[in-house]
């Protein structure tokens, strides 16, 4: 299985068109607050198809931190 | 708590046409916005017939008019071009002269969304701005809507909700609409105004997928010696992103010469629905209008004329119904959408089926004739297609 992931939005690039929510297999909507595919929450997915799809390459990920004992 | 006829979410045209023409019948409206600048951030050319304005009782005030369009010149990219100049084929009609008719406008969307809003609240809607709307229940025959305006949540009771909240339709959502879009069927659009390119008073589409694959490329004049130069991409059709192409066209294409001494004033983008209408627009309560119904003409991406009617049909349907009726159930709201299928949704299904078949075809040089003929088919004086 895929190691979730954080997407991380160049906001300076976006420009709403939503493509990355179009193509998100998730069902129950993986959104932020500005229309974009979800970036505070981690993905299980990680297909990265929103990634690939941004027709202005702005969006990246990370490995999704441990949620437990993250804390130091 | 507040109660009022109707509550519209969303105050684009879509949104300000409903709120004006139900609070000219004289029932109570409170229209909303989450924005601060209504028509912020542009997302959208602005090119707006000037029919579309006059159906639905919109003077073209030079408020927010950019500047005057009389035809359109389509052209394939691969040296075909077709100029459809009313000036010409109806010289006793349109013409920049006092006694002629101008065909259409570039219209300024910020103070044009503005405009329409102040004809809302001078026929006597009550608007909020930075109100976004957050959910709603049920309340015997009526709705309580829960709205936060500057982070304080009001509670308002109302009969009918319009949602008129764009692309990503909130309250579709809320209704649980079928209101995904998919990816074939989103345009991503980027476009430039610019300073240094010149126009003469037409609309200038490219089609053919080396411009803009899946969609088109515009040149639109933009008042004051600007221009708009932008386009439209199905994500899936192409590897290369939007600016990408936008530089190609800008650079390295037949048009490149005339952008030679572009310089970028404004960047803007932004998401345009070519799909189908939504198959159900309503629910209990609930209507949905402008570009949360996919009210988009889905040849040319065009939504303004649309938005503007789908308003107007929502605005002549709750002022019969409000006048008589007492449930609001989905039942009574189908009636809405019986009449948008006869005004306006008919036609735009018809032209769905047309763009469906050219995006069917796999072959993209035939695929490519067929979009340019089209384009050149709907956009001239004896087009078999009816206007949306």
């Amino acid at each position: 299985m895929k190691k979730p992931v954080t997407f991380e939005i160049g906001w300076n690039a976006c420009i709403n068109c939503a493509a990355c929510i179009a193509v998100c297999p998730h069902e129950a909507g993986f959104v932020s607050d500005f229309d974009t595919i979800a970036v505070h929450t981690p993905c299980d997915i990680a297909c990265l198809k929103c990634e690939d799809i941004c027709p202005v390459n702005a969006i990246s990920h990370t490995l999704a931190k441990a949620e437990s004992g993250a804390r130091r | 708590m507040k109660e009022t006829d109707v509550v519209i979410i969303g105050a684009g045209p879509a949104g300000c046409t409903a709120a004006r023409k139900v609070a000219e019948a004289g029932f109570s409206v409170l229209i909303v916005d989450k924005r601060q600048e209504l028509g912020a951030p542009i997302q959208c050319s602005g090119a707006v017939s000037r029919h579309a304005l006059i159906e639905n009782d919109i003077y073209p005030d030079p408020e927010f008019i950019h500047e005057a369009i009389y035809g359109f010149r389509i052209m394939d990219g691969l040296g075909a071009e077709t100029n459809i100049d009313y000036r010409e084929l109806k010289p006793e009609t349109y013409g920049a002269q006092s006694d002629r008719q101008t065909l259409g406008y570039v219209v300024d969307r910020r103070r044009f969304d503005r405009y329409l809003y102040t004809q809302a609240e001078r026929a006597g809607a009550e608007g909020w701005l930075k109100a976004e709307a957050l959910g709603y229940e049920q309340s015997g025959a009526e709705v309580v809507v829960s709205i936060r305006r500057f982070n304080e949540v009001n509670q308002v009771k109302t009969k009918v909700i319009v949602g008129a909240d764009g692309l990503r339709s909130q309250v579709g959502k809320w209704a649980g609409m079928q209101t995904h879009i998919k990816l074939t069927e989103l345009a991503s659009c980027l476009q430039v105004i610019v300073d240094g390119v010149e126009t003469d008073g037409m609309l200038e589409l490219i089609t053919g997928s080396q411009t803009a694959p899946g969609g088109y490329g515009w040149v639109f004049p933009k008042g004051g010696g600007y221009a708009e130069v932008g386009l439209g991409v199905i994500a899936p059709y192409t590897t290369k992103t939007a600016q990408q192409h936008l530089d190609d066209f800008m650079k390295n294409s037949f048009l490149s010469q005339r952008f030679s001494n572009a310089k970028v004033l404004e960047v803007q983008g932004g998401g345009v629905p070519l799909a189908a209408p939504l198959k159900k627009q309503y629910a209990d309560n609930i209507i949905l209008v402008g570009d949360a119904a996919r009210h988009v003409n889905p040849i040319t991406g065009g939504g303004i004329h649309t938005a503007l009617s789908g308003g107007r049909v929502a605005a002549d349907f709750l002022n019969t119904h409000l006048h008589t009726e007492t449930i609001h159930d989905a039942k009574a709201m189908k009636r809405y959408q019986d009449n948008w299928l006869e005004a306006v949704g008919n036609q735009m299904w018809r032209l769905y089926k047309v763009k469906k078949k050219i995006f069917k075809t796999k072959d993209i040089v035939e695929r490519d004739v067929m979009l340019y003929d089209t384009m050149r088919n709907y956009f001239s004086p004896d087009s078999e297609y009816k206007k949306v």
